[in-house]
């Protein structure tokens, strides 16, 4: 946990300035081809891109230790394109929010399978759900997990796509090659076998 | 379903504290060695562990200074195999691991 997370004041300008030379020692330290500050990289960044990925990838979390090795190898070969203008744990989270979302576009481009169950529809449409602020985040994020595994995955790759990663359904239709009609058709019958397994769960 | 329940929820259930396996960052280093080949020299690194200090004194070439002697240790094996390796090493990043 930072420090200043805690009570004492948010970080000056001099504490910024040493982060980000810090950052960037360790960059030119890896680009030297320098094995410990590789093994430093790894054990700076390898717990918030696993943390990541893996939220992202629910309910495929058979695939998340070969994303975050594919995620490493592709800060390796991008290293030198870090300026600095961020930290090297937003730059390194910003690869693994690509290659998450490489992995989205390659599950949607694929045919839409046909889920009959959503297309004839509920007979009467379930009651919409209520988000119980009683709940703790733990409760609330084990329920979740739990509905989103339960879906196809095509339908929670779309949720997750358009609400946690906030992507529009027009940027989701076009990394896809979908029609925007489609993609907020694939929305709709998401939305819909969520919350029916959202009131039952 | 209203969207703005979803967007509350996404709110609410950001990834969550989770640690990466150890096996799994050594895995991680060992792909990134291999990907960097040939290092920087032994001669040149700081903070060896007992095995590459031997190659680094060994009357050797640089080659082999520059190659992974890890590929062959016993230490990497177990640290990208076991959840908790039973290896102590100091400076080895292996070790390291366990406790990052």
């Amino acid at each position: 946990m930072r420090l200043y997370e805690v009570n004492v004041p948010a970080p000056s300008s001099l504490d910024r300035t040493t982060a980000a030379s810090e950052d960037l020692d360790l960059v030119v330290a890896v680009m030297r081809r320098d094995r410990k500050a590789s093994a430093r990289l790894v054990e700076l960044y390898a717990d918030p891109v696993y943390a990541y990925v893996h939220h992202r990838l629910l309910p495929r979390t058979d695939l998340v230790e070969d994303l975050v090795q594919d995620v490493f190898l592709a800060v390796l070969t991008n290293l030198a394109g870090f300026r600095g203008e961020s930290s090297l744990r937003s730059w390194v989270l910003g690869i693994a929010r690509h290659k998450v979302e490489d992995y989205y576009r390659s599950r949607l481009r694929e045919p839409e399978s046909a889920l009959d169950e959503d297309q004839q529809g509920p007979a009467e449409a379930p009651p919409d759900p209520q988000l119980d602020e009683s709940l703790d985040r733990e409760r609330l994020q084990d329920k979740t997990r739990r509905v989103l595994e339960s879906l196809p995955e095509e339908y929670s790759l779309a949720l997750l796509w358009r609400y946690w990663e906030k992507r529009s359904a027009r940027e989701i239709a076009a990394c896809t090659g979908r029609t925007e009609k489609a993609v907020e058709r694939l929305l709709a019958r998401a939305r819909q076998r969520f919350r029916r397994r959202w009131n039952d769960a | 379903m209203p969207e703005e329940f979803l967007e509350a929820l996404a709110g609410r259930t950001g990834p969550a504290e989770r640690k990466a396996p150890s096996r799994l960052k050594a895995r991680v280093y060992t792909a990134l060695l291999a990907a960097q080949s040939p290092l920087l020299s032994l001669s040149k690194t700081p903070r060896l562990c007992v095995f590459e200090q031997v190659v680094r004194i060994a009357p050797v070439g640089e080659r082999l200074k520059s190659g992974n002697p890890c590929r062959v240790c016993h230490a990497r094996i177990l640290a990208e195999n076991l959840a908790n390796p039973p290896i102590w090493w100091p400076n080895c990043p292996y070790t390291g691991f366990k406790s990052s």
